[in-house]
């Protein structure tokens, strides 16, 4: 069923919709709102592989050139999409979950920024257009900010503005070098791109070609909360409630792979290129990891993580074979679902004992046990800890580095999660198992029983990914094939 | 004469310097977003411009139009409606920043973002 492709932007979106405008009826907007979460993952499960071509332009031969060319914005939906979307379906139900259960009057235009980013962020997965790619990051990044400036941590409205200035700078270089692709090529459909370099109807060599890859690639960079913007991006995740952060975070994943895919097919012709995506990512693993290493502060500690996981994806994409950019786009699932478990787990801890400072913080375990080890074995994946997921992804990148004629990038690899597992051994031996300080209050609350419940769920899926990783790897790689 | 395309782009050269140097440079937080307007601006000209054919006609096709004549003189229709598109999300952006900046001028009392963050540090080591 190919109709279903274009519904799961339009379900959410509407959706999204819909619940703005009944904000005031309570019973209807929690209801609506966590009937439609349930859809959201189901769809894709539904649909067929296939193209929509919006208006139903089929692509079309032109009459001066003899080239093939689409007429129209068209969504493509494979094994990749099918994975990702699903996934962030699940990530959207479990957020929605948790939010309509921890709140007895549920706010209307929160969960109109939850179902309108996701429908843009399933938009920029599906979409063949790079400009459509472009305006539905922008919605997505809007979005983003209102997630932040609606959550109750203190300096939120300075970190948002902080993020839309950035993001204003990074967006329009983004946008002109989609304008510079048009230029030269007389299309924003990927897939015309792709032709029009492929018969070497524009000259890969030439400085507009390289200016167009070097404006896109600094937007990716932003979107994607790489190094230089690796800063902001973790503050962000920081200063949004514990189960936006963990969505977020999913969104920022999704948006990294989904423009990088984009820009894989477009300039991976380049020498250049591939140098540019190790060289970032390098970057970020190490960057990420040595300010996680200097926080005292928990939730920024993982924000910082988070970042340097990105590292391990854009490694796997910028190797360039087919085994290294299975590795890297499961790095991208392991990393979603991980992350988000860790974001959830550490702001409910902030949130009952109001700080998220490691020098305030001590003897929790004794309080929370069960919350206490459910974020041990997401840290143990999240450093590459056998037989967790993140294990089985790192050893495929390091693998791929090692048989791509790069020991030292592996090297790199393996030190990195060590130092991961040393970040994260420190902050929850400061949390959990160092005696608790005086002056620390801990509040008669419970950890409510949704978290638990959300956090057991992607447990789960850790622990079945990193015991069968082939159940995602098999998806991967039939992509992977095509797109090589 | 100069060339109205060449003029054109020469115009987004100048916005998008003049706009990054008052992102990056200026204190003033209005003056910072007034720098992203140009920014955008001068990337919406930038597409506009792409679209320019000098004595090109609207790209609209009318019954009687000989087909070869109007594929050959009407200018090129896509960047038109791209940049539509683009100023709708510039303006979005625009006035989410704009009341973000309100909500932190009735905070610090101050449109400086380096005075902003002074004070943040301030009350953060009080803390």
């Amino acid at each position: 069923m190919n109709e279903l492709i274009p519904i799961m932007v339009i379900i959410p979106m509407t959706c999204a919709l819909l619940l703005s405008l009944f904000s005031n009826q309570n019973k209807l907007i929690k209801g609506l709102a966590f009937f439609v979460a349930i859809c959201i993952p189901i769809i894709p499960l539904l649909s067929n592989y296939g193209l929509h071509y919006f208006g139903g332009h089929a692509p079309l031969i032109s009459n001066l050139t003899g080239v093939l060319y689409h007429p129209a914005v068209t969504y493509s939906f494979q094994s990749l999409q099918k994975l990702f979307i699903f996934l962030l379906g699940i990530l959207v139900f479990l957020v929605v979950f948790i939010y309509i259960n921890s709140y007895k009057k549920a706010s209307g235009p929160y969960l109109f920024l939850i179902f309108m980013g996701t429908a843009a962020i399933t938009a920029l997965m599906l979409s063949d257009d790079i400009f459509h790619m472009f305006i539905f990051f922008e919605i997505a990044a809007l979005v983003q900010v209102g997630i932040i400036a609606a959550s109750s941590i203190e300096d939120r409205y300075e970190t948002a503005l902080k993020y839309m200035i950035m993001g204003s700078i990074g967006g329009p270089m983004l946008l002109l070098g989609i304008g510079i692709l048009l230029a030269i090529t007389g299309s924003v459909n990927i897939t015309d791109i792709v032709y029009a370099i492929n018969h070497n109807l524009v000259s890969m060599n030439s400085p507009v070609f390289l200016l167009a890859c070097g404006l896109i690639f600094f937007g990716w960079l932003y979107t994607s909360g790489l190094p230089p913007f690796h800063t902001i991006k973790s503050a962000v995740y920081s200063k949004a409630e514990p189960h936006a952060a963990a969505l977020l975070q999913a969104f920022t994943v999704i948006t990294l792979v989904s423009i990088l895919i984009a820009m894989f097919r477009i300039f991976s012709n380049l020498p250049i290129f591939e140098a540019l995506l190790v060289g970032f990512a390098l970057l970020a693993m190490i960057l990420g990891i040595s300010m996680a290493l200097t926080q005292n502060d928990f939730r920024r500690m993982i924000g910082f993580l988070a970042v340097g996981e990105l590292g391990f994806i854009v490694l796997g994409i910028g190797l360039n074979t087919e085994f290294a950019l299975t590795a890297g786009l499961f790095q991208a699932i392991n990393e979603m679902i991980v992350t988000a478990l860790l974001f959830i787990g550490f702001g409910v801890v902030a949130d009952l004992i109001k700080t998220s400072d490691i020098r305030k913080t001590g003897g929790l375990i004794a309080y929370y046990p069960k919350l206490a080890i459910m974020i041990l074995i997401g840290g143990f994946s999240m450093a590459g800890v056998p037989p967790l997921n993140g294990f089985q992804s790192k050893l495929m990148l390091i693998q791929a580095s090692l048989s791509s004629g790069f020991p030292e990038i592996s090297i790199i690899a393996i030190l990195v999660s060590i130092a991961t597992f040393v970040v994260f051994v420190k902050v929850f031996y400061a949390m959990f198992l160092k005696p608790k300080p005086n002056d620390l209050v801990i509040p008669n609350k419970k950890v409510p029983r949704s978290t638990i419940f959300a956090m057991a769920i992607l447990l789960i899926m850790c622990i079945i990914l990193g015991l069968f990783p082939s159940i995602i790897t098999g998806y991967i790689s039939g992509f992977v094939g095509g797109l090589l | 004469m100069l060339d109205l395309q060449l003029a054109s782009l020469f115009t987004v050269g100048f916005l998008i310097v003049i706009g990054l140097f008052s992102a990056i440079f200026i204190d003033n937080v209005i003056k910072k977003l007034m720098g992203i307007a140009f920014i955008e601006e001068g990337v919406n000209l930038f597409i506009v411009t792409l679209g320019y054919k000098e004595g090109g006609i609207v790209p609209i096709y009318l019954p009687g139009m000989d087909a070869n004549w109007f594929s050959s003189t009407a200018a090129y229709p896509l960047p038109y409606g791209l940049v539509l598109t683009s100023i709708v999300i510039g303006a979005s952006t625009l006035a989410v920043m704009l009341a973000l900046t309100m909500v932190l001028y009735k905070k610090y009392g101050t449109l400086s973002a380096s005075k902003m963050l002074a004070s943040r540090e301030e009350s953060e080591l009080n803390e």
